[in-house]
Order: C-alpha cells, then sequence, then structure tokens
C-alpha cells in the first residue's frame, strides 16, 4: 500500500520520459504500415484490437480484481452493432437478392427488417450502438451482480455462464442473428461517403489503441485507479473507510465493457464478418490469457502479449496444428509460476537491480 | 449441451404423450448431471477447489473406455474401474504438481485448472486425432422402457434402458460417496481438513495426503462419468466443454454444505429444463436455465438446500 502511495506522488508530476518513448513507439507503428505489406498491416490492426481488449479487462482483473470471461461478449455485441451497419449499406449490387433485406434475413423467411435492428442503418446510431450496447447490458450485470455479497470466484462463474448462454442464443436466433455463421460478408467501412482504406483503417485503431492506453494510465494513476487497487487488495477495509466499493466496481466494469465494444465494432471492418465464434467461452479465455501472460496490473504488458502471441502464431500454425496446446501451457506456467506476467516480471527485476 | 443429450424426438399428436415424453427425457438428463456434478461436488463441494478441467476428466474417462474397447475388446461395464483408477491417479499427479501450489488462491486455481483443460484437449487430440470416435454400449443394456405404445406396438411414451441405467449408476455412486465420506475414518479425515485445516494437522491428520486423495476421488467419479456417457453420442476431445457448465450449475444450484444437495440440483435443472423445452424449445429453455442459475447465485450463492449458518 504504502508503495504505490508513494508512487502516485511521484507520478503525479508529468511524465516526461514516458511520454517521449511512447511518442517515438507510436510515431514508428504509424509509418509501419507504409512499410509492410497488406496482410501483415491488417493482422497487425487486429492485433492491435485484441491487445485494447485485453487493456480493457486488465482495468477489471488487473486492477479490481475481477476476473471476467465475458469480456469476448462485450467486444462482440460492439462488433455486431457495426456488422449490421455495413450489412445493411451494402450497395444494391453487393446484396445477393437486390433488396433491403441481408441475404441471411432473406433464407430465414424474414419479410421486412425487425424494428430493433432498423436503425442501425444510420451510422451516428451504429456508432453509439458499438458503445452503448454492451455498455448498458454490461451496467445491468454489473448492478445486479456487484451490489450483493457474492465473492470473486461466483462473479467469474456468473460471467462464464452468461457467455454460455449468450452464445446458445445466438445461434439459436438465426434470423436475427445468422446462426452460427454469423453476418459474413459486409461492406468496407465508408464515413461521409468515403471508403476508408485498410491504412486508413489501422490509423484509426492505432489511434484508438494509443487513446485507450493513455486514458488508462491517467485513470490508474489518479486517485480513483488507487481506490480501485485498494478493492482489490482488501474490499472489507475500503468499504470501512466509506467508499460505496459496488459503484466504483459498477462504474470501471461499465467502462471496460464500452471499450471492449468499441474494440469490436473496429474489429468487424476489418475481419469482414462477426461471429458467435467471438461470443464463445474459448475467446473469453483468449483474452484472460492475454492479461495473465502480460501482466495483470501492467497496461502495456497485455499489448504486448497479444501482438506477440498473435504473431507467434500466425507463425506456428503453419507449422503445428497444436497451437492451443502450446498457449495451455503457457497459461499453466505462467498462473503457477510467474504470476506477474512477462512485463510485471520484466519490470520488477528491472526495479531491484538500481 | 441439454440439446445434445436429448434422446431422439417421438413426435406425437398428443401433447400430452409429448409432456410425458419430455418428462422422461428430464430424467434421463437428470440421470447425466447427476453422474458429472458428482466428482464436482467432492472437488469444489467438499475441498472448495474451482476446478475447470472437470470436463476433461470426463473426457479422459471415455478415452481409456475408447483404448480399452478398440484394443481388448472389453465390455463398456467391465472399463468403469479401469477408467476410474487411471483418471483418479491423473487427479492425484495434478493435485501434487500444481493445485497444491494454489491453495488458498482461487482465481488462481481457476485459471490454472482452465489451462489445464486446455492441454488436456491438447494432449489427448496429439495421440489419438481430433477424429470422432465411437463407444458400442452393452448389448444387453439396450430397448426401451416402453410405458404405452400405439395399435402398432411402437412405443409412444419410452426411455431407453441405458438411461435408466445411467440414473442407477448415479444414484450407486451417490450412496457410495454418501457412505464414505460420512461414515468412514477417511470420510471424516477429509471433512475434518475442510472445515479446519490447522486443527487437523495438529490432532496428526496428515492433510497433504487427504487433500491429494479426495481429488483423486474427485476425478475417478468424472472419469465414471466419462465412461458411462461414451456411448452417448460420440467421444472427441472437446466433448468434455460440453458437460463442465452444466456440471457447475448442478453443484451451484444443489448447494455444498451436503452431497444430496447434487441430486437436488441435478432434478431441478434436468426436469426445469425439459418442462421449458416442452413450453418453447432447447436453446430457449438452455438461456433461461443458466439465467436463472445467475439469478440463483445472485441471492443465495451458498446454493438452495444449505442449512443458513453464522459466520
Amino acid at each position: 500500500m504504502t508503495e504505490s502511495t508513494i508512487g502516485i506522488v511521484r507520478r503525479s508530476q508529468i511524465p516526461t520520459k514516458l511520454i517521449t518513448i511512447s511518442g517515438i513507439i507510436l510515431v514508428i507503428l504509424a509509418i509501419l504500415p507504409l512499410i509492410l505489406g497488406e496482410f501483415q498491416t491488417s493482422l497487425l490492426s487486429k492485433l492491435l484490437l485484441f491487445g485494447t481488449l485485453a487493456v480493457s479487462l486488465d482495468l477489471v482483473w488487473g486492477y479490481t480484481g475481477i476476473l471476467s470471461f465475458a469480456h469476448g461478449v462485450f467486444f462482440t455485441l460492439g462488433g455486431y452493432a457495426m456488422a449490421y451497419y455495413l450489412k445493411l449499406n451494402l450497395s444494391a449490387a453487393g446484396n445477393t437478392y437486390g433488396v433491403d433485406l441481408p441475404d441471411f434475413m432473406v433464407w430465414n423467411g424474414l419479410t421486412e427488417l425487425p424494428w430493433f435492428i432498423a436503425p442501425l442503418k444510420f451510422f451516428p446510431i451504429a456508432a453509439i450502438a458499438m458503445v452503448a450496447v454492451p455498455a448498458i447490458f454490461a451496467y445491468l450485470i454489473g448492478e445486479f451482480i456487484f451490489r450483493s455479497k457474492v465473492s470473486g470466484v461466483y462473479i467469474t462463474i456468473i460471467t462464464l455462464a452468461i457467455s454460455s448462454a449468450l452464445t446458445t442464443f445466438f445461434i439459436s436466433q438465426q434470423a436475427y442473428t445468422g446462426g452460427t455463421n454469423g453476418i459474413t460478408d459486409v461492406s468496407r467501412l465508408s464515413i461521409l461517403g468515403l471508403e476508408i482504406s485498410l491504412n486508413g483503417l489501422y490509423w484509426m485503431i492505432l489511434l484508438f489503441t494509443a487513446a485507450v492506453l493513455a486514458a488508462s494510465y491517467w485513470l490508474t494513476q489518479s486517485n480513483f485507479g488507487l481506490i480501485l487497487r485498494s478493492i482489490k487488495e482488501n474490499e472489507n477495509r475500503i468499504s470501512y473507510l466509506g467508499y460505496d466499493v459496488a459503484s466504483f466496481k459498477i462504474f470501471i466494469w461499465t467502462l471496460s465493457a464500452g471499450i471492449a465494444g468499441i474494440a469490436g465494432g473496429l474489429f468487424v471492418p476489418l475481419n469482414r464478418f462477426i461471429s458467435p465464434v467471438y461470443l464463445a467461452v474459448a475467446f473469453g479465455t483468449q483474452v484472460v490469457i492475454w492479461v495473465a501472460i502480460g501482466g495483470r496490473g501492467t497496461l502495456i504488458g497485455p499489448v504486448i502479449a497479444a501482438i506477440l502471441l498473435g504473431q507467434i502464431q500466425n507463425y506456428a500454425e503453419r507449422v503445428t496444428q497444436d497451437w492451443q496446446l502450446v498457449v495451455g501451457i503457457l497459461l499453466l506456467i505462467v498462473v503457477v509460476f510467474i504470476p506477474d506476467g512477462l512485463v510485471g516480471t520484466v519490470s520488477k527485476v528491472f526495479k531491484k537491480s538500481y | 449441451m441439454f440439446y445434445y443429450l436429448a434422446q431422439a424426438d417421438i413426435t406425437s399428436s398428443f401433447s400430452i404423450v409429448a409432456l410425458a415424453n419430455q418428462l422422461l427425457n428430464g430424467i434421463s438428463i437428470v440421470g447425466i448431471l447427476l453422474l458429472t456434478g458428482l466428482g464436482l461436488a467432492i472437488t469444489f463441494g467438499v475441498m472448495r477447489i474451482i476446478n475447470l478441467a472437470h470436463g476433461e476428466f470426463i473426457m479422459l474417462g471415455a478415452y481409456v473406455t475408447f483404448l480399452l474397447q478398440s484394443t481388448f475388446n472389453l465390455d463398456l461395464l467391465l472399463t468403469i474401474p479401469f477408467s476410474f483408477l487411471i483418471t483418479a491417479t491423473i487427479g492425484a499427479l495434478v493435485e501434487v504438481s500444481i493445485i497444491r501450489r494454489l491453495y488458498g488462491r482461487p482465481l488462481e486455481t481457476l485459471l490454472a485448472t482452465w489451462g489445464l483443460s486446455i492441454v488436456l484437449q491438447g494432449v489427448i487430440k496429439l495421440i489419438f486425432t481430433a477424429q470422432l470416435k465411437y463407444v458400442k454400449a452393452p448389448a444387453y443394456i439396450s430397448g426401451n422402457l416402453t410405458f404405452l405404445a400405439d395399435a402398432e406396438g411402437s412405443p409412444m411414451i419410452a426411455i431407453s434402458y441405458y438411461r435408466l441405467f445411467i440414473v442407477f449408476i448415479a444414484l450407486v455412486l451417490l450412496a457410495l460417496t454418501s457412505y464414505l465420506l460420512y461414515n468412514t475414518d477417511l470420510g471424516r479425515q477429509v471433512r475434518a481438513v475442510t472445515q479446519n485445516r490447522d486443527m487437523a494437522k495438529c490432532l496428526g491428520v496428515n492433510t497433504s495426503l487427504v487433500d491429494m486423495i479426495t481429488f483423486a476421488y474427485g476425478c475417478g467419479l468424472a472419469g465414471v462419468a466419462g465412461t458411462v456417457i461414451s456411448s452417448l453420442k460420440s467421444v472427441s476431445p472437446p466433448m468434455g466443454q460440453d458437460y463442465l457448465v452444466d456440471a457447475w450449475m448442478t453443484v451451484v444450484t444443489g448447494g455444498v454444505d451436503k452431497l444430496i444437495g447434487v441430486l437436488a440440483g441435478a432434478f431441478l435443472i434436468g426436469e426445469s429444463n425439459a418442462g421449458i423445452a416442452y413450453l418453447l424449445n432447447d436453446p430457449v429453455a438452455r438461456v433461461i436455465v443458466l439465467a436463472a442459475v445467475i439469478v440463483l447465485i445472485r441471492y443465495k450463492p451458498e446454493g438452495l438446500f444449505t442449512i443458513q449458518k453464522r459466520s
């Protein structure tokens, strides 16, 4: 506790060194797509989004101590909002049936657009829904579970159940969600009639990632962040001090779901489809693994882990079919032997040597 | 998932017949839930270990049966002791190498067992490939118990003997486990370690040995469940995942105070699932049951069938 308090005082001055280093990294990352090919740029964009998703989980898990397997769900809800928008804005030639109705709705016998999907045809509404739907969903869950005496492990089990239930639900509502295939063959993203190129999308995503990292840094270094960490360390004590623990948890939970939703929304124009695969527990686990390996409670760790693992996976899958086995072994080793994760351990060693 | 487990539809014009069938269907789901939940009632209920690799121990049991059947042509019932012993041994190794390091840190245990579940699936896939395998049920437990047949003699309300056999095995294992836990020296030691580890240690109980045996026993039960269930559908590396969530819901619903809670949880979930599936459809029933369990955890995290205690 004392250590982190001292940390706050020291870091409250403007961190010039940090800003310089991150500025340099940002510039390098911004130039990269001009050098890299289309495939690498696309891959790197995806990995940046996964990294941001991992940061959003880190805010609730690494800082506040709530382990969630449902962050893939928030990501996917944002993704579906964007996917409906892109699907509904296919040009008449791009739409197989030449009508306003997406192909999977025609196949499943719908004759008109359901009222709850129709507004998503407009970009501002879709953009709001991308954040609002996952955030409101998370807020409702948060109000429900954090205002009880349910302990951490049970909350994790609840997130597992939510992920499992929603996957089943989305697969079963084929006419509205496209079932197992999800929403495929969406149009490219264009804003104000201007089609966004892959590089443009990459820069948008890079900007978003940088913004999330900067905001998260500011948030976690503030007094608010200190309270979050205190909740993780000793929930009872902080509530005896007069803080309403549940409200803090609900706030950070909702915020992180909103971030995850935007990441999901940006993911769809890149990936060109969204499906219940991203709702399922397996994807939620993947997010947890990025955070665990990168280092809980470090902001940059999860991003590095997502990018590194994604790149390794990209090459490993050409050699072996058993990438998942490698991931499982990594997770086991990290949990049992290096609980601080890669970045957490490195920075600890670094601090000790001084 | 429930709708995979559901018996083949017996379509009928009479809704009362359909309802009766659905309720019988519910009984067979209850059997499976009870069987898969029992091992978890030991590892989680008694030891409080969050074991997310439970489904993989079920899967291991199924593969032991497959291996013995394909190489020695062994009867499914005769493979039960082997699958118990083998999964229990693996369970003991896991306890010693992983779980033991993480006692008192439930979230870490959860993560580690999740990693373990990915590893076990990967290893089995490496050995047996991802291909679906099939296991034969014994010929003498086949056919249906028919309650009502139509004019041509084809069954209208019926349940297969094998499903009844699953319920029977589950009840036998429940009785056996209760006996071990409540009427033997070892069971007393197990309960003592759960209630007050330090005190049990002071009184000369070898707590680490008790931990190992208890965890191994829970895993062994999961293995038996895998063997018995293996012939219902195919055997594949990810099969355990289907049972994991359901087994968890069963144990959490029933409460962990008394072993009998598993029976109550299995009955409640199985029958309400079948009932809602009759009124609506299978996926919706699953969603509703999961939502109900979430609400239940929120208001009574200790489960429905526990005695209120002062903490």
